[in-house]
């Protein structure tokens, strides 16, 4: 399958900064992948969605070594309008996404639209179908600024879904919002995954990230310390060091193990686990 | 201490109706988890309870004594909020005087101030962080130093607005520190959260909002049994629990460790 993201040899220091806050960090993602991207706080990963985007080094100021790439583009010669044709980010604070230039929520999420040569009615299907997604067709006359949190980063994550990018870079992008409400946003990620977008997604959140993830990259103070499946990654038995807790799903499988109950396989998703406990109570 | 809310209602200068005939009563050193759909009207409700936002509808005491009588900075001494966004809280220039703003206020004495500020930046992990700039912090911390600031003034009660928002595992764990000592304290902890396994870890009650008014009132096991109800308000169990429903388990489970034991005591019983 194709490459649609190649990061070489990459680094990047913040002007001012005394410590980079990627350092030599090399991956790709191939068209279609699931990646998320785990670790502590400071550990780097938004930086890392930042230079995806290209808003490293268009945007904020410091020092880059090595290269990314974006379908074969690199980011350090493509402007950000145009790598966003290809990716899109759902920015950590959805505070700092909005432009708060527009009246109202319908204006927020079209804005991005306004620059494309998109018609007045497909901009009009775009915004109901979004709002639909997102749960928010009863918020679009309202203003931006007098909304609650969760309602900010769903009119967020829909503006950067109205795009349509085939690569979505997805910071914490559910911090905020309702349980059901994320657990709903996230089977439509999965369902464009399917259907061939690529995702690469930052989450604290360990049983959604075994629950979707091809592949989990951890990082750990700028570099990327280890990559794998899943399985691969919370199997390892050193994983809390890197600031990231193992998934209540695999200390389940280790504590029935433990117990002589287990039968040695570790559970990433719900639906093993749920499968997994049934056995031993069938047993 | 005691916090009553009696028939309160809340609306917005756009006319939005935020809040509904809440009743509901918050006592001594209760711990207190406030669940519940974006723009149920948590966050509104948490504001009522120091005192930046009145009831448009209805009344609110504190030891009986009604809010409208007092000025929000008397409040805050008796019931402290610490911002859903810390960007709508942190205002100085560095995280020392975000600390002692509060305090300096109600005229505490400045050594207690410098002695408090220790103590507050050792729990909230910010003790290199003093002189820096609130905007130079990272998200994480700057939800720290806007509970320190709250914390600071050391209220009877505190309110969190989302305190794990972007939290990783140690920040969860300092959290959990932080709330134990206020517990040991004796203060009444009251979090408005969207993370159901930090709300069974923390709280002895849940509080399930939905459309501007209370759905359930309970302890954890009561309100995450009622699986459907939840649902109405956005609202599903936390992981483990949720996998313990999906066996057909009758009990609520909330920590693995309870889980393994439960399916044990399954498996022996069928053996048997
Ligand atoms: N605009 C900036 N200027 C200077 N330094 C920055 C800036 N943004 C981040 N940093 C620093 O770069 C490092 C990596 O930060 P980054 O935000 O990428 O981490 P993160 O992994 O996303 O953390 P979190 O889990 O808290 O979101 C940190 O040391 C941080 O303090
Ligand atoms: N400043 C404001 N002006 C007008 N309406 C507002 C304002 N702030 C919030 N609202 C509305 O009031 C309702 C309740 O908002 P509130 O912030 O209390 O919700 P919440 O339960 O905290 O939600 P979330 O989980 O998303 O933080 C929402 O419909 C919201 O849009
Ligand atoms: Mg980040
Ligand atoms: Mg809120």
């Amino acid at each position: 399958m194709k490459t649609v993201v190649e990061v070489e040899h990459y680094s990047f220091i913040y002007q001012d900064a005394k410590v980079p806050a990627i350092k030599d960090v090399s991956f790709t993602v191939r068209e279609g992948e699931f990646v998320c991207i785990v670790g502590a706080n400071g550990a780097g990963k938004t930086t890392l969605c930042n230079a995806l985007v290209g808003l490293i080094p268009h945007y904020f100021t410091g020092e880059t070594e090595g290269s990314v790439r974006i379908n074969g583009a690199d980011t350090a010669d493509a402007s950000v309008a145009d790598l966003s044709n290809y990716i899109g980010l759902v920015f950590q604070n959805p505070f700092n996404q909005l432009t708060y230039a527009s009246g109202t929520v319908a204006e927020e999420l079209a804005y991005g639209l306004g620059n494309r040569g998109v018609s007045r009615d497909e901009m009009r299907r775009r915004v109901k179908l979004v709002s639909q997604l997102m749960h928010i067709e009863d918020l679009l006359d309202r203003d931006p600024l007098e909304l609650s949190g969760g309602q900010v980063q769903r009119v967020a994550f829909g503006s950067t879904f109205i795009l349509e990018p085939n690569i979505l870079v997805l910071d914490e992008c559910t911090t905020q919002l309702d349980p059901l409400g994320a657990s709903e946003i996230f089977d439509i990620v999965k369902q464009l995954n399917a259907s061939g977008v690529t995702v690469i997604m930052v989450d604290h959140d360990m049983e959604r990230v075994a629950q979707y993830a091809d592949t989990v990259v951890v990082m750990d103070h700028g570099q990327i310390s280890l990559t794998g499946t899943p399985r691969e990654v919370f199997s390892a038995s050193d994983i809390n060091r890197y600031g990231i807790d193992t998934p209540d799903y695999v200390k389940l499988s280790k504590g029935l193990d433990r117990r002589g109950l287990g039968d040695g396989e570790l559970a990433m998703t719900y639906e093993q686990t749920v499968a997994m406990a049934k056995e031993v109570i069938d047993r | 201490m005691k916090i009553e809310l009696n028939d309160v209602g809340y609306s917005y200068q756009t006319g939005h109706h935020a809040l509904e005939h809440i009743n509901l009563s918050f006592e001594g050193n209760q711990s207190v988890a406030i669940i519940g759909q974006n723009g149920a009207g948590k966050t509104t409700l948490a504001k009522q309870l120091n005192g930046i936002l009145r009831p448009t509808q209805g009344t609110l005491k504190i030891d009986g004594i009604e809010i409208s009588g007092r000025t929000t900075s008397e409040w805050s001494k008796r019931v402290g909020y610490v911002f859903q966004n810390p960007d709508d809280q942190l205002f100085l220039e560095t995280v020392r005087e975000e600390f002692a703003f509060g305090p300096r206020n109600i005229g505490m004495d400045e050594e207690t101030i410098e002695r408090c500020i220790a103590k507050v930046a050792a729990l909230t992990g910010l003790q290199d962080k003093l002189d820096v700039h609130p905007a130079d912090l990272s998200p994480t911390e700057k939800k720290f130093c806007g509970i320190g600031a709250v914390v600071m003034m050391d209220p009877d009660a505190v309110v969190f607005d989302e305190p794990t928002c972007g939290q990783d595992y140690a920040g969860d764990v300092r959290l959990h520190d932080l709330i134990a000592e206020l517990k040991r304290e004796g203060k009444m902890r009251i979090a408005i959260s969207h993370d159901m396994k930090f709300v069974v870890a923390n709280f002895d009650r849940v509080v399930v909002m939905c459309q501007g008014k209370v759905l359930v009132d309970g302890t954890p096991e009561e309100v995450f049994s009622q699986v459907d109800v939840l649902r109405k308000s956005y609202v599903t169990p936390p992981p483990i629990t949720r996998v313990a429903q999906g066996v057909g388990l009758k009990e609520t489970v909330f920590i693995v460790p309870q889980f393994v034991e439960k399916l044990e005591d399954a498996c022996s019983a069928q053996n048997s």
